[in-house]
C-alpha cells in the first residue's frame, strides 16, 4: 500500500510540471504569448519601447559614468604607492613605514623625511648597439622631520635597493623591517646612532651584542670585496662551483680556488660579543658555513630560515669584533672550532633552521630549554632511497632530563617522507659532541 | 527490512532498463543520458577544477613558487584594463544574448572593429609607445611608481588587453553562429576551445617566463601569456547544459543532486591523488614539475574524456526555434534585466559578498603553513573536508521540500558567520600550539562544509529560475546582459576588494608567500579578512528576506515558456494552433 503510495507521489512529481502547463496551455491564447502575465509577476515586455525611455536611457548613463568614474580614480589613489611613506609619532618625530621602489632607486639613506622624489633618465647605447638606461634620482629632505623608527616590513620584498645607509637619529628597527630584500647588500649605520652600528655591512645593536640583519645579497658584497669582478660589465660574478661544473671539465674549476672563494664570500664568522641572533637575521642567505660565538644564547624565531645552502653551523671559541683589512677574512682555525651549536646556547627559536637540507649534523647542548615549533623543518628528505640532511638530531640531555626540563614547540624535529606517511625525525638523546670532521686541504699545485 | 530494499533495488533497476532509452512520462531524461552525463560532466569539471591550479592571480602555486609577482601588481593590471571592460561587455553583451545571430551590417562593423583591435594591441605590445611621454613628467613618474609596473610595461599590459579583446571579440561571433545551432548555448564553446587550451596548458609549463630576472618584464610578458591562455576557455559548460537538461523543475533537481553531483567524484578523486603525486616531487608544490608534467597530463586526459561524451547531452530548455527568436536590442537588454526584481535581490547579496574579496584562500594557508601538511596527510585533509558536504547534498530535494530557499540561505550565511568567528577565535586563543589550532579549524570546515552543499545546489536552482523568469520577462534569459550589474556594482567591488590587499600587506604579505611562516604575520593575515568575512555574511541575510519567487510562480512561468515555444514552432512550420 506504502510502495503504491510513494510510486503514486512520484508519478505525481513528474506530472506536475504537465498539469500547470495543461492548464496554461488553454488559458494563453495564441496571440497572446508574448503578453500573458503569471499572477504575482511583472508583466512581461517583450518587442515593445518602453515608456520615458529617453529620460531613463539619460538617467542610466549618468549613474554609470559617475559610478565607474569615482570608482576608478579612488582604485588608482590607493593603489599608487608613493615611493616613501612616513607616519608621525607622539614625540613629534617620524616612523618610515613603507618603501616602494620608484623604479631603479639602489642606495637609500634614512635620515630625514624624504619630501619629493625627482628622477632623471638616461638612454645611452652600447657599443653593440643595446640601448642601456640610467635612472638617477634626486631626493629632497625635510630636515626637520628626523626619521627615529623604521616600521615592520617596510621594506617588504623589493628587489633592486642593494644599500640603506640608517641615519644617526633611528632608534627603532623592526627586525621584520627589511624582509625579502633580495638585493640589499650592505646596511651602513651612521657613527653617531646611539642604538645601533655595522661591521662591513651587517646590523647589529651599539653593543654588538645582537645580530639584527645580515642582509640576502650580502654576499655579492663580498665578492666585490675580494676582487670576484666582472671586467666586462663590471657587475659582481656569481660563482657557483656545482658538481656540473666538474663533470663538463672546465678549466675554471679548482679545488683551491673553490674553497677560498666559499671562505671569502659564503662563510660568516658572528662576532664574540654576540649573545643573540634576531628574528629572519640570516633569511635567505647564501652562506654556506656559519661560525658562531661560544657565548652565544639565543638564536630567534627564523634566524637561519630558508639558507638552502648552509652545510654547517659551528661554533668557535675565542675573540673576534668582526672588524678585518678589506683583503683578509678571518676563519676560526680548527683547534678552536666546534661541530655545531655553542654550548652557551639556551634558545632556538621557531622554523629557526627551516630548509637547511645541505647541513647533515646537528647538536643540541645541555643548555638549550625551548625549541621553538618546526625548528628543524623541511630539514631532511628521502633523495633516490636514502636520507639526507637533518634526518636525525642529537641532544645532550638524556631523553626523560629532555622531557622534563625542554619546552618543545609542535612538530619541532622535522619529518621526511617515509613510504605512505611521512616520519618523525628521531631525535638521539644522551648524545657527546662529535668531534670536527677532518677536512683534506687543497693540493698546493692548485695553488 | 532487506526483503522490503531488495525489492526496492529490483523495482529500480527494472524501472531503469525501462526507461533507459525512452524517458516516463512527464520526465525528459533517459537514464542512459544519466550515465553520460556522470561521465562528461565528472570530466569536464575535474578539468575545469583543474585548471585552477593554472590561473593568473597571487595564489597560483605558480606564481607562489616560480614568478614571485608582487600582490598588489595583479589588482593594478586589473584596474589598468578595467576602463575599457566596460566597452568590450557592452559589445558582446548584443553578441552573446542574440546568440552571434546579427544583422549582415552589424555583424561586418563588429569584425571590423575587432581586427583594428588586434592591430593596435599589438602595435602597444611591440613599439616603445612610452617614450612618446616626457620621460621625467609626472605622468611616467606616477606610472613608474606603481608596484611591478612601470610606464612602459604599462603601455604593453593595456596592449595585451586590447589585443585580446579583439581576438576573444571576433572568435565569439564567428564560432557562435557557426556551432552554436548544432551543439547548443552552453556546449558549442568548448568544441572550439578544448584543443588549444590543452595545447596552452602545456606551453605555460614549459615557457620558463618566470626566469626573466627583471621584475617588470616578468609582469608584462606572464600576463600576455596568461591573456593568450584565457582566450579558451575550458569552463564547466557540460554542467551548465545539464542544469537546463529539463523544463520540468523537479526533474532538474534530480539531475542536479544525482548524476551531477556524483559527477564530481571524478574531482574528488584526483583531489586525493594529485597531492600524493605532489609529495613524491622533491620540492613539493614549489616542484616546476607539477607544470611540466602533472597538470598537462592530467588535463589533456580529461579534455579528451570530455570531449567524447560531451555530445551525448541533450539542451532541453523551452525556447523559439532560432527563425522566431526575440531579437534583442542594447537598451532593451539593459531595461530588461534591470526589470527583473530577482536580479537586483542576487545583486545586492554579490555586493555585500565583496567584502570578503582579495583574501587569500585560508584552507591553503592552514594546511600548508600553520600544519605544515604535504603528500596523503594533505589529500587525505583536502578529501575528508571536501566529502563532508556530499552526504547532506543527496538530501537536497528532501530540504528543498521541507524550507523554502528564503529559510535555506539565511541559514547558509549566519552559517558561515559563526563558522567563521569560531575560526577566529581558535587562531587567537591558540596561536601557540599550531596542530591544536589546525584541528579545531578543520572541523569547522567541516561543518562549514556540511552545511554548504544544500544551500549551494539552492543558489544553483535559484540562479536558473531567475534566467527562467528573465526568459519569461523578455523573451531571452539575457545572461550576458546580466552584466549591467556588474557595472554598479563591479568598480565598488574592487575598489572594496583593494582593502583586504592593502591590510596584508601592511602586515607582510607581497610577492613572498613564506612571510605566513611568520607567526604573528600569519595570524593577522588571515584574521583580518575572516573578521571583514564575517560582517559580509551577517549583512548578505537581509536581501534573502525580499525572495518571494516560490515552486508555484516557478511553474507558471515554465507553462508559458513551454506555450511560447509550441505556438512559435507551429507557426515556423505554418501550422498556427488555434485552439488558444
Amino acid at each position: 500500500m506504502a510502495k503504491r503510495e510513494k510510486t503514486k507521489k512520484a508519478r505525481k512529481n513528474n506530472l506536475v510540471d504537465q498539469a500547470v502547463y495543461d492548464a496554461y496551455k488553454d488559458a494563453i491564447p495564441a496571440d497572446e504569448i508574448w503578453d500573458y502575465q503569471v499572477e504575482g509577476l511583472q508583466k512581461p515586455h517583450i518587442n515593445k519601447p518602453f515608456e520615458n525611455m529617453r529620460a531613463k536611457k539619460i538617467v542610466v548613463v549618468i549613474i554609470l559614468v559617475i559610478a565607474i568614474s569615482v570608482s576608478i580614480f579612488f582604485s588608482f589613489w590607493i593603489l599608487h604607492n608613493d615611493a616613501f611613506k612616513y607616519t608621525a609619532l607622539e614625540d613629534g618625530t617620524t616612523e618610515f613605514t613603507r618603501f616602494s621602489n620608484p623604479g631603479e632607486l639602489r642606495e637609500l639613506r634614512i635620515d630625514y623625511m624624504i619630501t619629493d622624489v625627482q628622477s632623471d633618465l638616461q638612454i645611452t647605447k652600447d657599443e653593440a648597439g643595446k640601448e642601456i638606461r640610467t635612472t638617477t634620482y634626486t631626493l629632497t629632505r625635510d630636515e626637520t622631520r628626523p626619521i627615529t623608527a623604521i616600521h615592520e616590513y617596510a621594506f617588504n620584498c623589493d628587489e633592486k635597493i642593494r644599500v640603506i645607509e640608517i641615519g644617526r637619529d633611528v632608534t627603532k628597527i623592526d627586525e621584520k623591517a627589511f624582509y625579502s630584500c633580495y638585493a640589499l647588500r650592505e646596511i651602513r649605520v651612521d657613527e653617531e646612532n646611539p642604538n645601533y652600528c655595522d661591521i662591513d655591512g651587517v646590523l647589529f645593536d651599539k653593543d654588538c651584542t645582537e645580530l639584527i640583519c645580515y642582509p640576502i645579497d650580502h654576499d655579492a658584497y663580498l665578492r666585490e670585496r675580494f676582487g670576484y669582478v666582472d671586467e666586462k660589465t663590471g657587475e659582481t660574478t656569481q660563482f657557483w662551483p656545482t658538481e656540473n661544473w666538474k663533470n663538463e671539465g672546465k678549466d675554471k674549476y679548482n679545488e683551491y680556488y673553490t674553497r677560498q672563494y666559499e671562505n671569502e664570500v659564503n662563510t660568516y664568522v658572528v662576532p664574540s660579543t654576540v649573545k643573540k641572533i634576531g628574528p629572519l637575521a640570516f633569511n635567505y642567505s647564501e652562506l654556506f658555513r656559519l661560525y658562531l660565538p661560544e657565548g652565544l644564547e639565543r638564536l630567534e624565531t627564523m634566524a637561519i630560515f630558508r639558507n638552502w645552502h648552509i652545510e654547517r653551523v659551528d661554533t668557535y671559541v675565542g675573540d673576534y669584533d668582526g672588524n678585518e683589512p678589506k683583503d683578509e677574512k678571518f676563519i676560526p682555525d680548527g683547534a678552536n672550532v666546534k661541530y655545531s651549536l655553542p654550548d652557551s646556547l639556551t634558545y632556538i627559536g621557531s622554523d629557526c633552521f627551516n630548509s637547511a637540507i645541505e647541513m647533515d649534523y646537528i647538536y643540541i647542548p645541555e643548555n638549550v630549554t625551548e625549541i621553538g615549533h618546526h625548528a628543524f623543518w623541511a630539514a631532511a628528505r628521502k633523495e633516490n632511497g636514502k636520507l639526507i640532511g637533518l634526518y636525525e638530531i642529537h641532544a645532550a640531555r638524556e631523553q626523560a632530563d629532555f622531557k622534563e626540563n625542554v619546552t618543545t614547540g609542535d612538530e619541532w624535529t622535522g619529518e621526511y617522507d617515509n613510504g605512505v606517511f611521512p616520519k618523525n625525525v628521531p631525535v638521539l638523546y644522551g648524545e657527546t659532541r662529535l668531534p670536527l670532521p677532518e677536512e683534506p686541504a687543497p693540493a698546493e699545485s692548485q695553488k | 527490512m532487506a526483503r522490503d530494499t531488495l525489492a526496492k533495488v529490483r523495482s529500480f533497476a527494472g524501472d531503469v532498463r525501462k526507461h533507459w532509452s525512452k524517458p516516463a512520462e512527464g520526465r525528459y531524461v533517459p537514464y542512459r543520458e544519466y550515465k553520460d552525463i556522470f561521465v562528461a560532466v565528472g570530466s569536464n569539471y575535474a578539468g575545469s577544477k583543474l585548471l585552477e591550479y593554472i590561473w593568473f592571480g597571487a595564489s597560483c602555486y605558480l606564481f607562489m613558487y616560480h614568478y614571485q609577482l608582487p600582490y598588489l601588481t595583479f589588482a593594478i593590471i586589473g584596474l589598468i584594463n578595467m576602463p575599457l571592460n566596460y566597452v568590450w561587455a557592452m559589445i558582446g553583451w548584443v553578441i552573446n544574448d542574440n546568440l552571434g545571430f546579427l544583422e549582415k551590417k552589424k555583424e561586418r562593423m563588429l569584425y571590423g572593429l575587432y581586427f583594428g583591435l588586434i592591430v593596435i594591441g599589438l602595435t602597444l605590445i611591440l613599439a616603445p609607445i612610452s617614450l612618446l611621454f616626457n620621460q621625467n613628467g609626472a605622468f611616467v613618474t606616477f606610472m613608474n611608481g606603481l608596484e611591478g609596473i612601470n610606464c612602459d610595461s604599462a603601455f604593453k599590459i593595456l596592449g595585451t588587453h586590447i589585443l585580446w579583446n579583439g581576438w576573444a571579440g571576433s572568435r565569439n561571433i564567428f564560432w557562435r553562429k557557426k556551432l552554436l545551432p548544432k551543439f547548443g548555448r552552453y556546449k558549442y564553446s568548448l568544441y572550439c576551445d578544448f584543443l588549444p587550451k590543452i595545447i596552452m596548458v602545456w606551453v605555460i609549463g614549459w615557457l620558463p617566463l618566470y626566469n626573466i630576472p627583471d621584475m617588470v618584464e616578468r609582469v608584462w610578458k606572464a600576463n600576455l601569456l596568461f591573456a593568450v591562455y584565457s582566450i579558451f576557455g575550458f569552463g564547466n559548460s557540460l554542467e551548465a547544459c545539464a542544469q537546463n537538461i529539463s523544463p520540468n523543475t523537479h526533474e532538474r533537481v534530480l539531475v542536479r543532486t544525482y548524476p551531477i553531483k556524483l559527477s564530481h567524484l571524478a574531482h574528488s578523486i584526483f583531489a586525493i591523488v594529485l597531492p600524493v603525486i605532489v609529495g613524491w616531487l622533491p620540492h613539493k608544490w614549489e616542484d616546476i614539475n607539477l607544470y611540466h608534467w602533472v597538470l598537462p597530463i592530467s588535463f589533456t586526459v580529461f579534455a579528451l574524456l570530455t570531449m567524447i561524451f560531451a555530445g551525448r547531452i541533450k539542451e532541453r530548455i523551452p525556447q523559439p526555434p532560432l527563425e522566431k527568436k526575440v531579437q534583442i536590442n542594447f537598451w532593451d537588454g539593459m531595461f530588461g534585466v534591470m526589470r527583473n526584481k530577482y536580479k537586483w535581490v542576487q545583486t545586492i547579496v554579490g555586493l555585500l559578498d565583496s567584502l570578503g574579496n582579495g583574501m587569500l584562500p585560508f584552507a591553503t594557508i592552514l594546511y600548508l603553513y600553520t600544519m605544515r601538511l604535504y603528500g596523503l596527510a594533505y589529500s587525505l585533509i583536502v578529501a575528508l573536508v571536501s566529502f563532508a558536504g556530499t552526504p547532506p547534498d543527496l538530501f537536497t530535494p528532501f530540504f528543498m521540500k521541507r524550507f523554502s530557499y528564503k529559510q535555506i540561505m539565511i541559514f547558509y550565511q549566519l552559517s558561515r558567520a559563526a563558522g567563521n568567528a569560531v575560526i577566529v577565535a581558535s587562531l587567537f586563543f591558540l596561536r601557540g600550539s599550531p596542530t591544536l589550532c589546525g584541528i579545531v579549524c578543520i572541523v569547522v570546515l567541516i561543518f562549514m562544509e556540511m552545511t554548504k552543499t544544500v544551500p549551494t545546489s539552492v543558489g544553483h536552482d535559484m540562479d536558473i529560475r531567475v534566467n527562467d523568469y528573465q526568459m519569461y520577462l523578455s523573451g531571452e534569459r539575457l545572461e550576458s546582459f546580466s552584466g549591467v550589474f556588474g557595472w554598479f556594482t563591479g568598480p565598488i567591488t574592487s575598489f572594496v576588494g583593494l582593502i583586504i590587499p592593502l591590510l596584508l600587506l601592511a602586515h607582510g604579505f607581497n610577492s613572498n608567500w613564506d612571510v605566513l611562516y611568520v607567526d604573528d604575520s600569519r595570524l593577522w593575515i588571515i584574521m583580518i579578512p575572516i573578521l571583514i568575512d564575517i560582517v559580509g555574511y551577517l549583512l548578505m541575510t537581509i536581501p534573502y528576506f525580499f525572495w518571494d519567487y516560490d515552486d508555484d510562480k516557478q511553474n507558471k512561468v515554465m507553462a508559458v515558456l513551454r506555450r511560447r515555444e509550441e505556438v512559435t514552432a507551429a507557426q515556423t512550420e505554418g501550422q498556427v494552433s488555434t485552439n488558444g
